[in-house]
């Protein structure tokens, strides 16, 4: 032990006598690190260039923008004026919506699981096939849903079938990247254990992976089955069917009642999925 | 005698150019008890690892039953898997899964194609799970969920999956590094009897000097990668110690003695 504690003063001075130093020096102990981190000021400095750059390219008006200012409270004020009149047609578009957004989360629930385990690299054990899987789904989610949902109507026809096909596609690439990501994130160690057993790597992924992970899909789940309905409302403007169609087709013919009832709906029912996730998530 | 296990001048070099093991050979026959010590880093988990191929040696033959583990590839390895059960420090259980189903993993290795993918278990292998728990004193506790389970419990389960594989030799990776001195004792002494009536090899990585002479039948010391010491616990001199820990008895922290007063602090 004396041998031990005597190595112990030989290891510390040094580190003792650099502090002494910078104490005779500067009279003030440093506390950071001493590799600071330079990349957070210069990305600070770059999005102020940048945002200077794009206020002068889009010219913007803004003595036009300050006189119409007074407008947006008078909009608001016509939407407050509920016009329940057209309940009838605005609770079936919420209704076709909501169905819209559910199928597109099951139908990618599925393939997500499927390409997640791909994706994910530590289930296969093959870099090349998680690498073509991600690469795959990162071209898939660089293109926004609207753009999506545009290709299905041409290639679909107008309606809700391309709506679902158009959210299936953005849908399924982020579930493959977050899934893929939950699957990594359970310890190896794991499904070390299962490995020597001599079990293959279906019945590992199946047996241990997807029931370890089952929580955090839940989560995922939640929070993209609202994505995906607000998604939907937008997508009804362009052709894709369901309440967006109502709130666009009102909003041109200046029907402000049905469009402001029909928005306060769609945030209703958002608020509602919402509070219901909260609930299943604690559960698990 | 056919040994179980042979190790034929094994050696493993890491990419990172440490030399886990150097020329490592010896036999393990039937029914052995033996604890592999030596201090942290001299290739104690490598040495575990590379009889079932977790990790992949650089030289020499591990023979499993008769078979190289290290020319074996897909179906073949997983079968000569089944032959080696394994139990590790943090237990690695599933910890949202029932203690019966961490049990039943131990016979994913024997079922092929949709039944072992979806976990359908033949009612035997649930039946004969459930006589294992008994045993183990873990009845109440089948359809609780793992993570409700304290260490020493998990570590049951642990040893449940591995005997449910059904295998010739156990690989115990510091089994009680992370438990109390009680659990610690309940679960060396079900290794102990478990392996001893069901004629399964043992092998135990231990910290623990004074576990591995209460229990084995033979101890192996590693210092660096090589065997420095290959014997029966009672030929385990304080030389051999010396030689394996590269210091003397009065350095390390020893317990089980009576008069010894951190009798606890082996565990630590």
């Amino acid at each position: 032990m004396n041998m031990n504690s005597d190595e112990n003063i030989v290891m510390l001075n040094p580190q003792r006598k650099l502090i002494r130093d910078a104490q005779k020096t500067k009279g003030r102990i440093p506390v950071k690190c001493r590799q600071r981190n330079r990349f957070i000021p210069c990305f600070l400095a770059g999005v102020v260039v940048l945002s200077v750059l794009s206020l002068f390219y889009l010219e913007i008006d803004w003595g036009k923008m300050v006189s119409r200012v007074p407008d947006i409270g008078e909009v608001f004020w016509e939407l407050a004026h509920l016009d329940f009149a057209n309940m009838d047609l605005i609770l079936s578009s919420l209704v076709e919506t909501i169905s819209i957004a559910v199928l597109s989360l099951l139908y990618s629930l599925l393939l997500g699981i499927v390409f997640g385990m791909l994706a994910a690299r530590n289930i296969f054990r093959v870099p090349f096939l998680s690498f073509l899987t991600q690469s795959f789904f990162t071209f898939l989610r660089a293109v926004p849903t609207p753009v999506w949902v545009l290709l299905m109507l041409v290639c679909l026809g107008m309606g809700p079938e391309a709506g679902v096909a158009g959210l299936c596609v953005h849908t399924t690439a982020f579930f493959t990247k977050s899934f893929a990501q939950s699957f990594e994130s359970i310890p190896d160690e794991t499904v070390e254990a299962l490995e020597v057993t001599g079990a293959g790597r279906l019945s590992i992924f199946f047996n241990a992976v997807l029931p370890a992970a089952l929580s955090q899909i839940v989560a995922w789940a939640g929070m993209r089955l609202e994505t995906n309905f607000s998604e939907c409302a937008i997508l009804g403007m362009v052709g894709a069917g369901g309440i967006g169609y109502v709130i666009s087709n009102s909003l041109q013919g200046y029907d402000y009642g049905t469009a402001g009832t029909a928005i306060l709906l769609v945030f209703f029912v958002a608020y509602c999925i919402e509070r219901l996730f909260v609930r299943i998530k604690k559960r698990f | 005698m056919k040994p179980i296990l042979k190790f034929e001048q094994v050696s493993k070099n890491y990419p990172n150019g440490v030399h886990a093991l150097k020329g490592v050979s010896f036999e393990v026959q039937e029914g052995e008890f033996i604890s592999i010590i030596g201090p942290s880093g001299s290739g104690k988990s490598t040495l575990l690892r590379a009889i079932n191929r977790l990790i992949p040696i650089s030289g020499g033959t591990v023979w499993l039953d008769g078979q190289p583990v290290s020319a074996q590839r897909g179906r073949k390895l997983r079968e000569l898997r089944c032959k080696a059960g394994m139990i590790f420090q943090n237990y690695n259980l599933v910890y949202s899964l029932s203690v019966l189903q961490n049990v039943l993993h131990g016979r994913l290795g024997y079922m092929w194609g949709v039944k072992g993918v979806f976990g359908m278990y033949s009612e035997e292998d649930k039946q004969e799970a459930l006589d294992l728990l008994e045993e183990l004193g873990l009845s109440q506790f089948a359809y609780n969920r793992a993570s409700d389970l304290s260490g020493g419990q998990k570590q049951r389960v642990g040893i449940a999956r591995a005997i449910m594989q059904k295998p010739r030799l156990l690989l115990c990776d510091e089994p009680i590094a992370s438990l109390d001195p009680s659990s610690a004792k309940t679960i060396m002494d079900l290794l102990h009897s478990m392996t001893q009536k069901r004629n399964i090899a043992c092998i135990v990585n231990l910290h623990q000097l004074d576990v591995a002479v209460r229990y084995s039948t033979r101890i192996i010391g590693l210092s660096k990668g090589e065997i420095v010491f290959d014997g029966a616990p009672e030929d385990l001199d304080d030389s051999a110690i010396e030689r394996i820990y590269g210091t003397s008895r009065e350095n390390l922290m020893m317990g089980g003695n009576a008069d010894d007063k951190e009798d606890t602090a082996h565990c630590a």
